[in-house]
């Protein structure tokens, strides 16, 4: 994977690449009727930093690299663009999203995916299954990395493990927010109560323990300067709040993210949209 | 406690083997591991979601959990996460759910788990034990150790007397007879019971102890297929959807008489043998039901 990512860098600046993954993206999306727009391109840029500059995945020790976990995971058409990418698999998969006999499930399925750590899809399990990783990988001097989306923090567990591993001290597991402000439906049209998903979600991480940092989700330099941040960070768990934007790179989708939260797009829409 | 000392001892000689607990070391038997292994024991709280999907990373990277709890927060409170990190995943998880059943001492209603069978026998991937004796323990034991599928082991909260154990999935306590009854855990000591009042009737039962229970065995559908006449199915659990359900899944074609709580029953406080006469297990009521059959 090394090779790759080196070709991938000499070939494309990352803006380039990212506006061709995002467009992959959308291609999926759409080829499969509809899907999850506005998480898939709120991540995307976390997950391709990630995977470029951060993950130390080696395939000749494999079983010795960083695990990653995509706890949000109705995202996933953004991680499957990515692995494909990678040469996972071959990126004419995409274009059966979804479909029956796929090899990419709806949501992560690691027992038909390649380049899938976990499973994931019902939210709130991942940071406690990195947690778990983490503990069993210490001694490989590997780091467990978990996405979580902001919405996703709402679920019990998800303190449960902030506990957890602030109890332990646990020095290798590092989880990012995709602090995107929306969840599906929530209390969006609602008059009276607080529609973000988890308010002072920094201050809440920090109250349980955590080591908090905070960037902006769509800027490459400061992920990777964060996330080289938090890999260094071995006094205990660190969480990194990455302030994303619902839909990020299509105005459209920015503009309704309740609609694109998981929606449709119809053709005349797509033909305006489109980058190509 | 048995769990605990049989996993600790063989923990001596696999070093991969972790035990999880859920804040009742000194309840179900984990301490003695704690006691043992204390660098290979996660205490995880009062969070049984995020222990038995921390079970389920540590699997995936190499190791090999037991997850420690009482069987009603175990099965209940984290059933998305043995149904997602263990059963889909076929990740190497052991789930051992002490105090099942109904006999709950004063604990009560809420720490009864009497459909805990029905939950995690129709989860796929998940093989189910239910010993009845230290023996059956053992074997039990000895056999999820050796095979890398998750399991649930069920252990009740009475201490498990002592019986003639043989190393199977199956056998019988008490040779085959027309009428047979056929038990697991706790209600094969039940089973005994009646056996002896049937005999002041001059009537002779059978008995077949299972200790595997999912799948059920196929030599065990087989054995009672061929028996015929009447099965009397007594079980810790709900009528519905335990271990009668399961061999009639399984093909057992004759006649099963299901003994189980029935649908009144939530768990109560008392002590075993006042729950055992005041409800559906009293071995009085089944031996006259027994007899009727005759």
């Amino acid at each position: 994977m090394v090779g790759i990512k080196e070709q991938l860098l000499k070939e494309q600046s990352l803006d380039e690449q990212l506006t061709e993954i995002r467009e992959q993206i959308v291609d999926a999306l759409i080829k499969s009727g509809g899907g999850h727009f506005g998480g898939s391109l709120s991540v995307v840029d976390i997950l391709w930093i990630l995977y470029m500059k951060i993950l130390r995945i080696d395939k000749d020790n494999y079983h010795l690299r960083d695990r990653f976990i995509l706890s949000k995971g109705h995202a996933c058409i953004a991680q499957y663009v990515i692995l494909a990418k990678l040469g996972y698999f071959d990126s004419s998969e995409l274009a059966n999203y979804g479909k029956y006999n796929s090899i990419l499930e709806g949501h992560p399925n690691m027992l038909k995916t390649p380049g899938i750590d976990f499973s994931s899809g019902s939210l709130g399990q991942g940071l406690s299954i990195a947690l778990g990783m983490s503990l069993g990988i210490k001694s490989f001097n590997a780091d467990a990395w978990v996405v979580m989306g902001d919405g996703e923090c709402q679920e019990g567990q998800v303190w449960e493990a902030a506990l957890l591993a602030s109890r332990q001290k646990i020095g290798n597991l590092k989880a990012i927010v995709d602090n995107n402000g929306y969840q599906e439906y929530g209390w969006f049209y609602d008059k009276n109560l607080c529609k973000i998903p988890v308010e002072r979600i920094d201050e809440k991480f920090q109250s349980f323990g955590w080591k908090v940092l905070t960037v902006d989700g769509h800027d490459y330099q400061a992920l990777e300067e964060t996330f080289k941040e938090a890999q260094s960070f071995t006094k205990g768990p660190c969480v990194v709040i990455a302030n994303t934007v619902k839909g990020k790179g299509y105005q459209l989708m920015e503009d309704d993210p309740i609609r694109f939260h998981c929606g449709e797009l119809s053709e005349s829409e797509y033909k305006k949209i489109s980058k190509k | 406690m048995h769990c605990g000392k049989i996993l600790s001892r063989i923990m001596d000689e696999d070093p991969d083997i972790y035990v999880l607990d859920g804040d009742l070391a000194d309840s179900n038997g984990a301490i003695l591991v704690h006691e043992r292994h204390p660098d290979r024991f996660i205490m995880s709280g009062i969070a049984e979601q995020c222990m038995v999907s921390v079970a389920a990373g540590l699997s995936n990277v190499g190791a090999k959990p037991w997850v420690f709890s009482f069987a009603a927060f175990l099965c209940y409170r984290a059933y998305d996460q043995i149904r997602i990190g263990v059963s889909q995943a076929c990740t190497n998880v052991k789930l051992v759910g002490s105090h099942a059943g109904g006999f709950t001492g004063r604990n009560g209603q809420t720490h009864a788990a009497v459909n805990d069978i029905a939950l995690m026998a129709s989860l796929p991937n998940i093989k189910v034990w239910s010993p009845a004796s230290p023996g059956n323990l053992q074997y039990a034991i000895q056999q999820m150790v050796k095979d890398p599928s998750p399991a649930y082991l069920r252990l009740p909260r009475e201490p498990l007397a002592d019986l003639p154990s043989q190393e199977k999935e199956w056998y019988w306590l008490q040779p085959p007879q027309a009428i047979n009854i056929l038990a697991t855990g706790i209600t094969v000591h039940i089973a005994l019971e009646i056996k002896v009042l049937l005999e002041k009737m001059n009537i002779v039962v059978g008995i077949i102890n299972v200790n595997k229970i999912a799948p059920i065995p196929e030599s065990l559908v087989a054995e009672v297929n061929k028996i015929g006449n009447h099965l009397v199915v007594i079980e810790d659990h709900y009528r519905v959807f335990g271990l009668a359900n399961l061999l009639s899944v399984a093909g057992v074609n004759c006649k099963i008489h299901s003994k189980g709580w029935g649908m009144e029953f939530f768990g109560e406080s008392g002590d075993y043998v006042d729950i055992l006469n005041a409800y559906d297990l009293n071995p009085s009521d089944i031996a006259r039901e027994i007899s009727n059959l005759i």
